[in-house]
């Protein structure tokens, strides 16, 4: 079901067109095969390391934050389901109850999707003690418009007022001057989250996606252009709108200079970042799971001395469930699963897990109390999740209570999303919270990350 | 800016800058024979239309097609794109195209269907210089935007507010124009009465039903009685925070310079002296000394689908492709796409790693076809340094260029020349194609290139 306000959501990132169609459509152009045919036997490894590998030397096992966004408003009783108030949870969703939760222990149990994936799947990183629900997780008085509530958790800030992301603010405050890797998209755009950071920082989907080609230019010939074409991005303008076109076009050429050497060759089918572990949709995932393919190509990337420091990626679907809940559920819901757990799978393979923290998140939660189109309405009191080898398992905030609601009968909010952003910045980043965050100061903190 | 001073100098780089501003660019030819006439001349054409350097024509140029088919902009993906693009390559009325343009960012609608969306661009297109009062009751009354901003269906029983507040907020008196949350809330119940009548596979229609209208007394900006839709449009376009407001922004669409008080007092009497046509005002800006600051330095950055037009209308190429659906998307605009009813951000905004990539592609895609496209055997292997860039130059429309670019181009092409030279000086005919592709690619990939 359409909602009113969901169409006033970022479109550039968000068309769930534009990524298959601009992938598909260079590869019909034979755009991948030129492109690897020339990287092959580009240039050696050492060349492509300059300013990542400078700051990635200055501190090669600095923090990671990956940030995952998962559109829509994912519905928190029937993910994380309350299994010891079991009646109550059946009487507020009479169709849509989840039959057979899995448990966990505790009186919860969750989606049987969450167990889809590598080693278990989510559940699996759960029982490892590797992930931590943040239940009720959302603000006072939450807006249930799909585009005011992502801004304010893009800017960390309840205010409609246009303003760079959290993640760019702690970038432009902890960052490096030169190195667009630090803050990093996987996707065909900047993510909101990252947008508008004076210093710089990129969007890319994988090192195929950062190259580009000439027509009738080719291997050296294209190097030597691209000297020139550098030689006239230096230029520093004073204006703000040329500034940003010069970096820019001195960021994208650098992306792609570094990422060069990691091209997957397609006519030997040699990945130079081929994985340690499987993902799921097959070789390439393409069409199948995207998010896992973005995932793939950030562990592979995270193991690379690049510099990154925050990420963020966009989960699969649109769990804007105003109807067929259990189907979107069964179907997306799973795709996060297998993509998130291989992802966990990955880093821990490459030995890099102890260095990457993952925050999971949705804008809102849902109505307690089920529509009559076998569906939820926009509520209050979400979920989040944290993931990775510190993360501090279990369940970090309070379950909202069944029986009282909000004045709208949404479940009440138990913690802060800015609270768990403070909580990030200080337990993981280790940057001070309130140069990001103004309102650092009361909302008060949680324990994410693992003692010890 | 001053009366006396306008009139003043006319040069080649005069009008060059002119029609990019307020058009898409022009070829060397168009932009001489505008050079040797005069501004006002130049600009009459530009807001009335007449005689240009085609004669009386309309459109020039071949009518569009992709995949060698004429374009269905209903139901092929991006061919409503495409559709428009073709309008802003091949009008002579670009200004009116590109103020198109500026009314479809300024009422942005989005995800709605798509007979009902050419519909409301053609609105836009005919009142695009006309009066603001009939483009504002268009828009009102507009399906598109009455399904995007929830205005049809809202009755006296549940007035929505959403049209009412971005009507204030973004379409009329700007954030700060001195409304509050009461006028918000009085406006939308003098906006209803508007249902909607939906059928099957036609596209929404909407009629004015009194009945549902909320008749009551209302006081909205310190205006009391039983307002209707009609009575909202004229207190808001009445209100002393309008004119000023919009000249605004409509100069900052054409200018990067700051706009003086003094000119923004002065462009609000035009305007409102005017019985709040927009013709007068576009006029008096286009005539302003700030527009052609900085001829040797030009510091707006197009719009991308600005680029792509501009591109294609500089070489005289019509849209042969459906490609420019999906390259514009990542150069971060999809037209009838807008991230969100405030439209799209300007200026540096536009720029990130990955739509800077995304414009170097687009030079990539007319770089590969004709008439840009290097055509075998038609490169002079005998040509000195200074003459390919010369053609380089006449083969892509002559693209504006800084010195530290024009350094560098005739330094690629002196080196592209002197590599692998035959005994006897000779430079192999492959090596002087590639030195011609390479420098027409720069001319159009390069920083300068997203400039105006």
């Amino acid at each position: 079901m359409h909602c009113d306000d969901f169409s006033r959501t970022d479109a550039d990132r968000r068309s769930a067109l534009t990524r298959p169609i601009s992938r598909r459509r260079l590869l019909q152009a034979g755009l991948g095969a030129t492109i690897s045919l020339y990287a092959a036997r580009a240039m050696p490894l050492a060349r492509a390391l300059q300013a990542g590998e400078a700051s990635a030397a200055a501190a090669p096992n600095a923090p990671v934050l990956v940030n995952v966004f998962i559109p829509g408003g994912l519905d928190l009783l029937d993910t994380l389901v309350p299994t010891g108030a079991y009646g109550r949870y059946a009487d507020l969703r009479p169709v849509l109850k989840v039959a057979a939760p899995v448990d966990v222990g505790g009186g919860f149990g969750m989606h049987p999707t969450l167990t889809q994936g590598l080693n278990g799947g989510l559940k699996g990183v759960y029982d490892r003690g590797r992930l931590g629900f943040i239940p009720g997780i959302d603000y006072a008085n939450p807006d249930l418009s799909h585009f005011n509530s992502r801004h304010f958790w893009e800017t960390g800030l309840i205010s409609l007022n246009p303003g760079p992301g959290w993640l760019a603010r702690w970038v432009d405050r902890n960052g490096d001057p030169e190195n667009p890797f630090q803050g990093l998209s996987m996707d065909a755009g900047l993510s909101p989250l990252l947008r508008g950071a004076g210093k710089p920082v990129a969007a890319v989907q994988s090192p195929d996606d950062a190259q580009s080609w000439v027509p009738g230019v080719w291997g050296e010939w294209q190097d030597r252009m691209m000297e020139h074409y550098s030689a006239i991005a230096a230029r520093r303008p004073g204006a703000p709108g040329p500034a940003a076109v010069f970096a820019a076009a001195r960021q994208s050429q650098y992306v792609a200079r570094t990422l060069k050497p990691y091209v997957k060759n397609d006519d030997t089918d040699v990945d130079p970042l081929a994985p340690p572990v499987a993902y799921p949709g097959g070789e390439n995932g393409e069409g199948t799971n995207g998010f896992a393919e973005n995932l793939r190509y950030l562990a592979a990337m995270l193991a690379l001395p690049l510099g990154i420091r925050v990420a963020t990626v966009e989960a699969p679907g649109d769990f804007d469930t105003h109807d067929g809940q259990a189907q979107t559920l069964n179907t997306d819901l799973g795709k996060v699963s297998e993509g998130l757990s291989a992802f966990q799978a990955d880093l821990e393979a490459r030995g890099i897990a102890e260095r990457v923290l993952t925050i999971v998140w949705t804008e809102f939660g849902r109505r307690p109390k089920e529509n009559s189109s076998a569906g939820t309405d926009h509520g209050a009191g979400g979920i989040a999740w944290v993931m990775g080898a510190r993360a501090r398992g279990g369940l970090l905030t309070p379950y909202p209570d069944l029986n009282t609601f909000d004045e709208d009968d949404n479940l009440k909010v138990t913690v802060d999303f800015r609270a768990v952003y403070a909580s990030l910045l200080e337990q993981w980043l280790g940057t001070g919270a309130d140069e990001v965050l103004p309102d650092a100061g009361r909302v008060g903190r949680v324990q994410l990350v693992a003692a010890g | 800016m001053g009366r006396s001073r306008r009139g003043s100098r006319w040069t080649r780089a005069h009008a060059e800058r002119l029609l990019w501003r307020a058009g898409f660019g022009a070829t060397p030819k168009e932009i001489d024979f505008w050079a040797d006439r005069s501004r006002e001349r130049a600009i009459d054409w530009l807001v009335h239309g007449g005689r240009g350097p085609h004669g009386a024509k309309r459109m020039v140029g071949p009518a569009p097609r992709a995949n060698g088919k004429p374009l269905d902009p209903i139901n092929e993906w991006g061919h409503d794109m495409l559709w428009w693009l073709d309008k802003m390559v091949r009008s002579q009325r670009p200004l009116q195209e590109k103020l198109t343009l500026f009314w479809h960012d300024h009422f942005a609608t989005r995800d709605e269907d798509a007979p009902l969306m050419l519909a409301q661009n053609r609105k836009q297109r005919q009142h695009a210089l006309g009066t603001f009062p009939a483009l504002l009751s268009a828009m009102t009354t507009d399906p598109a935007m009455q399904s995007f901003l929830s205005l049809v269906d809202s009755d006296k029983a549940d007035p929505n507010e959403n049209y009412a507040r971005e009507l204030m907020e973004l379409f009329t008196l700007g954030v700060t124009g001195g409304y509050t949350e009461h006028d918000v809330r009085e406006a939308a119940r003098a906006l209803t009465g508007f249902k909607g009548n939906y059928r099957d596979g036609r596209p929404l229609t909407i009629a004015y039903v009194p009945d549902r209208h909320d008749d009551g007394t209302k006081r909205l900006l310190g205006q009391r009685g039983r307002l209707n839709w009609q009575d909202v449009l004229r207190i808001v376009v009445k209100h002393k925070s309008h004119a000023p407001f919009l000249v605004s922004k409509l100069w900052s669409f054409f200018v990067t310079e700051p706009l003086p008080p003094a000119t923004r007092r002065r462009l609000a009497r035009v305007y409102v002296g005017s019985h709040h046509r927009i013709a007068p005002v576009v006029r008096e800006i286009l005539a302003s000394r700030a527009l052609y600051a900085d001829l040797h330095e030009p510091k707006m950055v197009k719009w991308p689908i600005v680029q792509i037009a501009g591109n294609l209308r500089m070489v005289g190429r019509g849209v042969d492709t459906d490609d420019w659906a999906w390259i514009s998307d990542m150069m971060g605009q999809r037209p009838f796409s807008p991230p969100s009813v405030a439209g799209w951000d300007w200026g540096a905004a536009w720029m990130s790693t990955a739509t800077m990539r995304a414009r170097f592609l687009c030079a990539t895609y007319i770089t590969k076809e004709p008439p840009v496209a290097v055509k075998k055997g038609t490169v002079d292997p005998s040509w000195k340094p200074a003459e390919h860039v010369e053609r380089a130059r006449a083969a892509t429309g002559r693209p504006w260029t800084s010195p530290t670019t024009d350094h560098q181009l005739l330094a690629l092409a002196r080196r592209f020349l002197a590599i692998n030279v035959k005994p006897g000086g000779e430079v192999p005919q492959y090596q002087a194609e590639l030195t011609q592709a390479a420098l027409r690619h720069l001319l159009l990939s390069g920083p300068d290139a997203s400039l105006h």
